[in-house]
């Protein structure tokens, strides 16, 4: 059953990599990454933060002004694209209209010249594994955008690449489809264990998949880490704020205090934090309601949503500033609207930002 | 009630195409009528069926001399305006040519011009150069009112060109020679094809323009039937018009079955 014939992935380095278009404005600025193989490793930011473009450059398509892209150990930084040997699913799928299913499988395998009968044979494993067989002789126009999705990564996996790129491949798909899509695409990756770099805007999608993330900001990588670190740990301003929600407090750090704008000391540990103006951020999950009297920061109740398993509460503080706060929903009835409430959370769960 | 108010806006709907379809065929229709009609002159209404304006059309050498020539020039500017037209429209479309919107209009200027001018300035140019009207002076002048033709068209169809398939093409593996075989040709081919179906027409029906680069005794078609009709308006006109429109209608056919013109690209 199982392909004994499973690519090597490998290592993608970018050192010091920077493009501009038309001498303007840095669409990639000085971003340096190391991937490691069989990695899932996504490029997540806002729209025009160079996340294709440094994508493009892995591939191929574009030529870096500065810096060099390491895939395996060689310098790849001048070789042509067609000689790259990567996998690219583009979000419009790029497929070839003039020809089958079967055929746009085929094409990379012709390219290699490779005999007929593994051709044919690779082209029905390769639809298989996104399962597509019966499909072979229907043309992309006649296949809807799921499909025609599968058949574009069914294109690029069967040249077996060491590294796929994917540049926001599910952008396309309704939010149904795309759910199970990324189930299916993180299945596909793990089995062929292929080095994978996936862009997107969008940051759950990222946070769900990926093994790494690198958080992008106009053209700059703000942080790279685990899923997880990303969310609890956020070092940056623009990185606490891009992923999910958070509650940003700005002020000063005094004798190892930290004392926000209107004076108060809130609860928050300077771990290597430098004196002087900071900021520091707190998960609405990780706030918790308190009695007015006993919170760091003390605010009225303004709405309730109710999100299934918790209820997110907004709630209006002094200086026109509002906060949020989850709760895990236990059943009882949500707090009425107009509550006077305190907010308070450990001091190990207010993250320092910097600058 | 609304059934009837739907029936009556189909019934508009079918005069409407139908008037359209009378108003483009009714020419055909009447040169069909005096090409049959025994009469040894023009005229209206017919009085029977015969073939023999057909007949002395075919069996005429004037007329077969010209319609060979005819044919054989427009099949030449037919393939040198696909591969001019083509060719200009992917170095305007594709090769960031400073420029490239003036040289669009400068292309495309033998539409805007009488022919009749482009003619003779083609004429003065070949005197000039002290040639005596070559048969390829005439193909130089027909090809250059058809490969506007050409390069709209195509132009049509790059202008709706995905590239990224010309990259996935690449990243798969191919080079930049075979990206064009593979991918970029395919899919332009049917604006270049659509296009040239407009060069053999223009080329086949030239008129004005051959009149001037013609040489006595290798005159093309339409020529010879002008200088017939002076002295002779009988059916053989409307019989060699006849034939003139099937051949222009089965080298649409035949382009349409053997390569396929209607296919994915949408024009
Ligand atoms: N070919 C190009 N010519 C000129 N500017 C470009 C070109 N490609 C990208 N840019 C610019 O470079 C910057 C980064 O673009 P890029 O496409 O990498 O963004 P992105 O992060 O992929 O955004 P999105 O999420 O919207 O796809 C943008 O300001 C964009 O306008
Ligand atoms: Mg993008």
């Amino acid at each position: 059953m199982t392909d004994h014939s499973l690519p090597a992935s490998a290592d993608i380095r970018l050192e010091g990599v920077s493009k501009s278009f038309d001498g303007k404005v840095k669409a990639v600025d000085d971003v340096s990454l190391a991937i490691a193989p069989g990695e899932f490793f996504s490029l997540l930011g806002p729209s025009g933060c160079g996340k294709t473009t440094s994508l493009r450059m892995i591939a191929g398509f574009e030529a870096p002004d500065a810096g060099r892209i390491r895939v395996g150990g060689a310098d790849i930084t001048d070789v042509p694209v067609h000689k790259r040997d990567m996998g690219m699913v583009f979000q419009s799928y790029a497929l070839f209209p003039h020809r089958t299913v079967a055929e746009n499988v085929a094409f990379g395998l012709r390219m290699r010249s490779l005999p007929r009968e593994e051709i044919r044979r690779r082209v029905a494993a390769a639809l298989k594994q996104v399962a597509l067989d019966g499909y072979e002789d229907r043309r992309p126009g006649q296949l809807s955008g799921g499909q025609q999705q599968r058949v574009a990564l069914a294109r690029a996996i069967v040249i077996r690449p060491p590294v796929l790129l994917c540049d926001e491949p599910l952008g396309a798909l309704d939010r149904k489809l795309r759910q199970s899509m990324q189930f299916e695409l993180k299945q596909l990756q793990k089995e062929l264990g292929v080095t994978l770099v996936f862009v997107t805007h969008d940051q759950e999608e990222a946070l769900a998949m990926s093994d790494r993330i690198a958080v992008m900001n106009a053209g700059r990588v703000e942080q790279v880490g685990a899923p997880a670190e990303i969310y609890d740990r956020p070092r940056t301003r623009f990185v606490a704020d891009f992923i999910g929600e958070i509650n940003l407090f700005d002020g000063t750090w005094d004798g190892g205090r930290f004392i926000a704008g209107d004076g108060r000391s809130l609860p928050a540990t300077m771990n290597g934090a430098r004196p002087g103006a900071g900021a520091v951020a707190v998960r609405p999950e990780k706030a918790r309601i308190v009695a007015p009297g006993e919170g760091a920061v003390a605010g009225r109740i303004e709405s309730a949503n109710f999100l299934g398993g918790q209820v997110l509460y907004r709630i209006a503080a002094s200086g026109d500033r509002h906060m949020l706060a989850k709760e895990t929903n236990m059943g009882a009835a949500a707090r009425p609207v107009g509550t006077e409430v305190g907010l308070l959370w450990n001091e190990a769960d207010a993250v320092v930002l910097e600058g | 009630m609304s059934a009837r108010s739907v029936d009556a806006g189909r019934l508009a709907y079918y005069a409407l195409n139908g008037a359209i379809i009378a108003f483009l065929l009714a020419p055909i229709a009447i040169v069909a009528v005096f090409a049959l009609n025994p009469t040894p002159y023009i005229s209206f209404p017919p009085v029977g069926v015969t073939g023999r304006w057909f007949v002395k059309f075919f069996a005429t050498d004037d007329f077969m001399v010209a319609l060979w020539l005819s044919l054989r020039v427009a099949v030449v500017v037919l393939l040198l305006s696909m591969l001019i037209g083509g060719a200009c429209a992917l170095a305007l479309a594709r090769g960031r040519l400073p420029g490239a919107r003036f040289l669009t209009a400068f292309f495309m200027s033998p539409l805007m011009l009488p022919a009749i001018l482009t003619g003779l300035a083609l004429f003065q140019v070949f005197q000039l150069a002290e040639l005596d009207r070559p048969v390829w002076g005439l193909i130089v002048g027909h090809t250059l009112v058809a490969v506007p033709y050409v390069l709209r068209t195509t132009l049509a169809v790059l202008a709706n060109f995905d590239t990224r398939v010309e990259e996935a093409a690449a990243s798969l593996g191919a080079s930049p020679m075979r990206v064009f075989v593979e991918v970029t040709l395919p899919l332009i081919r049917p604006g270049v094809i659509a296009g040239g179906i407009f060069a053999f027409i223009v080329s086949f029906d030239q008129f004005p323009i051959s009149l001037f680069l013609v040489p006595p005794k290798g005159e093309t078609l339409p020529v010879v039937l002008f200088n017939y009709m002076k002295f002779d308006l009988d059916g053989a006109i409307a019989a060699a018009s006849m034939v003139s429109i099937l051949l222009a209608l089965s080298v649409v056919l035949l382009l349409e079955r053997v390569i396929g013109l209607k296919a994915y690209v949408k024009l």
